[in-house]
């Protein structure tokens, strides 16, 4: 069969070929990544879009969690505080309901139990970042107000919202109580108890009841306290299982995006051999045809 | 006719029959490197013979004609695989531009969408912060303002396409009055020649031409060469040519007409079909899917946002510049229609520490838009499509590359020039002629013999 007698366009064509798989090769290597544009895999440039999505929704929700936990561990460290002031008026109450003490000490009580009292109110008042913790979601005032008018003498301002935070994907976490079911809970009301004793300890009747009352309240508080460990406890696993999910979801971009450096440097050589043979074809194609022998 | 005499017309049938192939090898040779040039053959063929008494005598050689050596299925192959190459690498081309909108996985809508609700769950913690407020609009912008720069981007490039559609058909137009000029010197040599080599080659290469821009088939005709695009309509008719014409039509875009016929849909290769594809169907595909994300997004969000109260304690508004109803448009004039951060509505009971409505702003991400995928999905879904059309067209195009290269070569092995065949050729030629030559000089030595007779020839 008669071949064609011009090779020149099937080895420039060949030439061209080569030279585009190095430019990809180089392209892989340059960038580190496998998918520069969706046509280089598609169902990959996809999937990086989601996993993008879930790198951003999880770094966020880490971030959250980070400023959730902050808010609980202030919230928590308050309770504490404040159990420890209701066990110095406890102390005192019981000290008072002594039958020893004279109307001096007794007056000297009153003072450091109104001093507590205040301390109550103030730390009842705590805020995080500027925002009222105990304030129901009304964070932006001050929930307990003194008010001698008031049988605890105080008000609640606040309100009984809560509010949840997304700490995973369908998870959503209550991060507050409000002031009023953690220190006005009827029955419980730690300021009745602590306005009621200091009025005992006056008038020097029924401090032993008062005691019991302060007490009683100071256990419900203890018992409401729980929740914010809970929910540090929950932030806390939470953050190592998306630490994980963060860490995997980093993995299948690798997998999918990521160039095969080595594979793309084999690649890059193996298009610059082709080229390279490819040029040499082209430039030994035989200069000489028949009439150059013709004499 | 016999005799020395005889001999010496045959002799001298032979050395201009030589010449004239010589002639054929020395053209050959000077277009060896010619585009479409066509090698030509000389045909040669035994006189007749004539009848002597009992013998045949033979009468020399003829040149019965000079052949150029096509072959006109390879030549339609070639023009319906340039149309079919022609189609797809404009396309592709064009697709490539398309894609590098939607390269990013971590910039872009995609990014854009995952950092917008990115922000609200930042603020969710701390709801009152003006500072992740600001940060929920600034979001909101970026997002905003990348919907505008993609959809108006796939504008000024269906723009750009629409010019080079009346370009390319200003270009079919000049080839195929060229083909129809040729076409009629064509018809005017054939009563001379029947083969009118060259102007036969000068039409195939402007019908490969052809080919690229626009799908035309060649129907011979006895007045030349009838054109028709695969739909039937007629470019060139013998000597007639009938331009094309471009029109604007209703939907913003030129059109193209023959005889005031649309044709703009049925275009089925060249590079006008592939330009008409992306312009007419790509393009405007892609910015509907950007229009319905947009608009479903902004709609939804908008919705959530009023289902809340903002800062101060007042019901929610739009977020967004609420879109046109039917979504048309919405990527491109996407915007933010608030500046003011106190008026996200994250509160669900009015009071300024609620983020009660925050989750319902959140849900957005995942309630399924009119197309029945969350957002980012939608949009996942609408890059890996542009990827797959992409990869799929280069794939198409890559193949229909190799198609047409291997046409060329089996063309080239029928109608190329090879050298060393020209220098065998000629050798064979000089060879006949000075052989033919020799026996004129035989025969005139014998007729000087037979003139003088009995003459001693050395003394001449």
């Amino acid at each position: 069969m008669r071949v064609d007698p011009n090779p020149m366009p099937d080895l420039l064509a060949a030439l061209n070929q080569t030279e585009l798989e190095a430019q990809q090769a180089e392209l892989q290597i340059s960038t580190g990544r496998s998918v520069n544009v969706p046509s280089d895999n598609p169902t990959a440039a996809a999937l990086l879009i989601q996993d993008n999505d879930q790198a951003t929704f999880t770094t966020g929700v880490l971030s959250s969690i980070s400023s959730v936990q902050g808010q609980l561990a202030t919230a928590s460290s308050t309770l504490g505080s404040f159990n420890t002031s209701l066990q110095q008026a406890l102390a005192l109450g019981i000290e008072a309901a002594n039958g020893t003490v004279s109307p001096a000490d007794q007056a000297a009580i009153v003072v450091q139990l109104q001093g507590i009292q205040s301390q109550l109110i103030s730390l009842a008042n705590t805020t995080y970042e500027g925002n009222y913790i105990f304030a129901g979601t009304k964070t932006n005032a001050a929930p307990f107000v003194a008010d001698n008018s008031s049988p605890s003498g105080v008000d609640y301002v606040g309100n009984t919202g809560v509010n949840q935070v997304s700490i995973g994907s369908g998870y959503n976490l209550a991060v507050n109580l409000p002031g009023s079911q953690l220190f006005s809970s009827a029955g419980n009301d730690v300021f009745l108890a602590i306005n009621n004793l200091i009025g005992a300890v006056q008038t020097n009747s029924g401090i032993e009841t008062a005691v019991n009352a302060v007490n009683s309240a100071s256990s419900y508080l203890s018992a409401q306290t729980v929740f914010y460990g809970n929910a540090t406890d929950q932030t806390q696993s939470e953050t190592t299982y998306l630490n994980a999910a963060k860490l995997q979801i980093s993995q299948q971009q690798t997998t999918l995006g990521a160039a095969d450096v080595v594979a793309a440097a084999t690649n890059l050589s193996q298009a610059q051999t082709d080229s390279q043979a490819a040029l040499e074809a082209i430039g030994k194609l035989s200069q000489d045809s028949l009439f150059t022998y013709l004499t | 006719m016999s005799g020395l005499f005889g001999t010496l017309s045959v002799a001298l049938t032979g050395l201009s029959v030589s010449q004239q192939e010589m002639e054929t090898t020395s053209n050959n040779v000077a277009n060896a490197n010619t585009p479409g040039y066509t090698r030509e053959v000389p045909v040669v063929t035994a006189g007749d013979p004539v009848q002597i008494g009992a013998e045949s005598v033979g009468t020399g050689v003829v040149l019965e004609k000079i052949e150029s050596l096509r072959d006109p299925m390879l030549q339609i192959q070639i023009n319906q695989s340039t149309q079919e190459g022609s189609s797809l690498n404009a396309a592709l081309s064009q697709l490539q531009q398309i894609q590098t909108q939607f390269a990013s996985s971590t910039s872009g809508i995609g990014a854009d969408i995952s950092n917008f609700f990115n922000s609200l769950q930042q603020l969710s913690p701390d709801p009152s912060n003006l500072t992740l407020r600001q940060g929920v609009l600034t979001a909101a912008n970026t997002l905003a303002v990348d919907f505008n720069t993609t959809a108006e981007n796939l504008q000024t490039q269906r723009g750009n396409i629409d010019q080079n559609v009346v370009q390319t058909v200003t270009e079919v137009n000049s080839l195929t009055s060229q083909i129809a000029g040729v076409d009629q010197q064509i018809s005017n040599l054939e009563s001379i020649n029947p083969d009118p080599g060259a102007l036969v080659d000068k039409r195939n290469n402007l019908i490969q031409q052809l080919s690229g821009l626009i799908d035309v088939q060649v129907i011979p005709t006895d007045q030349g060469i009838t054109l028709a695009t695969s739909n039937g309509t007629t470019l060139v008719s013998g000597a007639q040519s009938l331009a094309l014409t471009t029109a604007a039509g209703s939907d913003g875009v030129q059109h193209i007409l023959a005889g005031g016929t649309d044709i703009t849909s049925a275009l089925a290769g060249g590079s006008l079909a592939g330009l008409v594809q992306i312009r007419d169907q790509e393009i405007p595909d892609i910015s509907a899917s950007l229009d319905q994300l947009a608009a479903g997004l902004a709609t939804n969000l908008n919705t959530a946002n009023a289902q809340g109260f903002d800062l101060n304690g007042n019901a929610g508004g739009n977020i967004f510049v609420p879109p046109p109803a039917n979504g048309a448009g919405a990527a491109a004039t996407l915007s933010v229609g608030i500046t003011n951060p106190s008026l996200i509505a994250a509160s669900s009971d009015g009071s300024a520490g609620s983020n009660g409505n925050l989750t319902v702003l959140s849900a957005v991400a995942t309630t399924p838009l009119a197309g029945g995928q969350t957002p980012i999905d939608t949009y996942s879904t609408l890059v890996g499509q542009i990827g797959t059309t992409t990869s799929n067209t280069s794939t198409d195009a890559d193949s229909s590359a190799l198609i047409l290269q291997q046409l060329q070569d089996q063309n080239g092995s029928v109608s190329g020039v090879s050298l060393d065949e020209e220098a065998a050729n000629l050798i064979q030629y000089q060879n006949t002629y000075q052989a033919a030559a020799r026996v004129v000089s035989t025969v005139n030595l014998l007729l000087l013999d037979a003139v003088n007779l009995g003459m001693d020839s050395a003394e001449e």
